[in-house]
């Protein structure tokens, strides 16, 4: 018996045919889509995230109150739009090095909020400030998607049992939120909480999307 | 030339690469095409994402993404935090070295017994030693690109490989053992 050897002895499995047609017809499906007209394609999914909202709503509402989510949902919502008021308010720290916006953030807060980068899935970190959430300083890690900004907010929230993703839209834009470990998490942006929600999974990932 | 059609000539040619990372990150067929499936439509929303780098470590990183979020999802047990401690690079190609190839039959059933034995090995690590193993060994990647797609230093890259072929080989072992 010779040394196992990965590259001889492995399976590279190869896409089954089914698998190739289905992705051949949904791809033609979606380019269609993308040319529908962008009321419809708005509507489609307000609809789709009402949907998504009320049933994140029925099955994750914890022992959280709906009272104190929309407290919080407006107090994200006041921090993003302020934000966005005038240059300069959106990033105390401007990089799009995830090695230079961390450390930005080391003792300016009692905990180390999660920094990457990913450009590759279209969010591009643009970088970071303080903020001030549900009475703790809070991270704001500020990214662009297009032409749209982004803010992800984590702040701590000891007490607070995790929560899986919920999403919410107010005055026009999208919030994802979710609570893990005792920290809190919310993306938020004028964008479609489907392509938001990219976003949120990528930052709830376990290990960091490719830099760059 | 439409969206779509330079989609289809730029990304669809590595379909059995994206599969193959799925089929290894998930360890089933049918999950696999679930992750693929959801890649594939991320990937065609991010396509203007794609420069004119290569078009596979872009679709790979976007599948083990797009794996790791279902994994966490659906089975987060096995989505374990590494420590990437010690051990870097030095014998990082021990077990990569090619042997001689045989023809004799008997040397053949005990090929095909290894193969099996390889494959439930590398099924075994955990997921972090082998997604690098199946990108390095498979796939043929670079370590740069495993380190850009896997988000991790190139060093931790190595490290990974180094311990990942090292375990596998100490599991195909005990499972010989076991067998004769």
């Amino acid at each position: 018996m010779t040394e196992p050897m990965i590259s001889r002895d492995a399976t590279y499995h190869r896409a089954p045919d089914a698998l190739r047609a289905r992705i051949a017809k949904s791809l033609a499906g979606e380019a269609r889509e993308s040319r529908r007209p962008f009321l419809w394609q708005a509507l489609g999914t307000a609809f789709a995230c009402a949907a998504v909202a009320l049933v994140t709503w029925i099955v994750a509402t914890g022992p959280m109150s709906p009272a104190a989510d929309d407290r919080i949902a407006q107090e994200i919502v006041n921090a993003h739009v302020r934000s966005l008021m005038a240059p300069g308010h959106l990033a105390d720290v401007t990089s799009s090095d995830q090695h230079t916006v961390k450390p930005w953030f080391a003792g300016k807060l009692g905990f180390a909020p999660p920094v990457a980068d990913y450009d590759a899935a279209g969010f591009t970190l643009t970088g970071g400030r303080l903020d001030y959430i549900e009475g703790h300083a809070a991270a704001a890690i500020t990214y662009r998607h297009k032409l749209h900004v982004v803010n992800l907010f984590v702040w701590p929230a000891a007490a607070a049992p995790d929560r899986a993703p919920h999403t919410h839209s107010r005055q026009g834009y999208s919030l994802v939120g979710w609570t893990r470990g005792g920290m809190r998490y919310c993306v938020i942006a004028d964008m479609g909480a489907q392509d938001l929600g990219v976003l949120a999974d990528l930052v709830r990932a376990p290990v960091s999307a490719p830099a760059s | 030339m439409t969206r779509l059609a330079r989609f289809e000539r730029r990304v669809l040619p590595h379909l059995d690469a994206a599969y193959n990372l799925a089929r290894w990150l998930t360890r089933n067929d049918h999950d696999a095409e679930d992750v693929v499936q959801e890649a594939f439509a991320r990937a065609f929303r991010y396509f203007d994402s794609l420069k004119e780098t290569d078009a596979r470590a872009w679709l790979l990183a976007i599948v083990r993404n797009t794996g790791y979020t279902w994994l966490e999802k659906n089975r987060p047990a096995e989505v374990v935090a590494l420590e990437d401690s010690g051990l870097i690079g030095a014998d990082a190609e021990v077990i990569g070295h090619t042997a001689p190839a045989e023809s004799n039959p008997e040397v053949i059933v005990l090929q095909s017994v290894q193969k099996k034995l390889v494959n439930q090995a590398l099924e075994e690590l955990p997921v972090g030693f082998r997604e690098v193993l199946v990108m390095r060994e498979l796939e043929d990647l670079s370590y740069k690109e495993i380190a850009h797609i896997a988000g991790v230093p190139i060093g931790t890259v190595m490290s990974r490989l180094a311990r990942g072929r090292e375990m596998l080989r100490k599991l195909v072992e005990r499972r010989m053992r076991k067998a004769s």
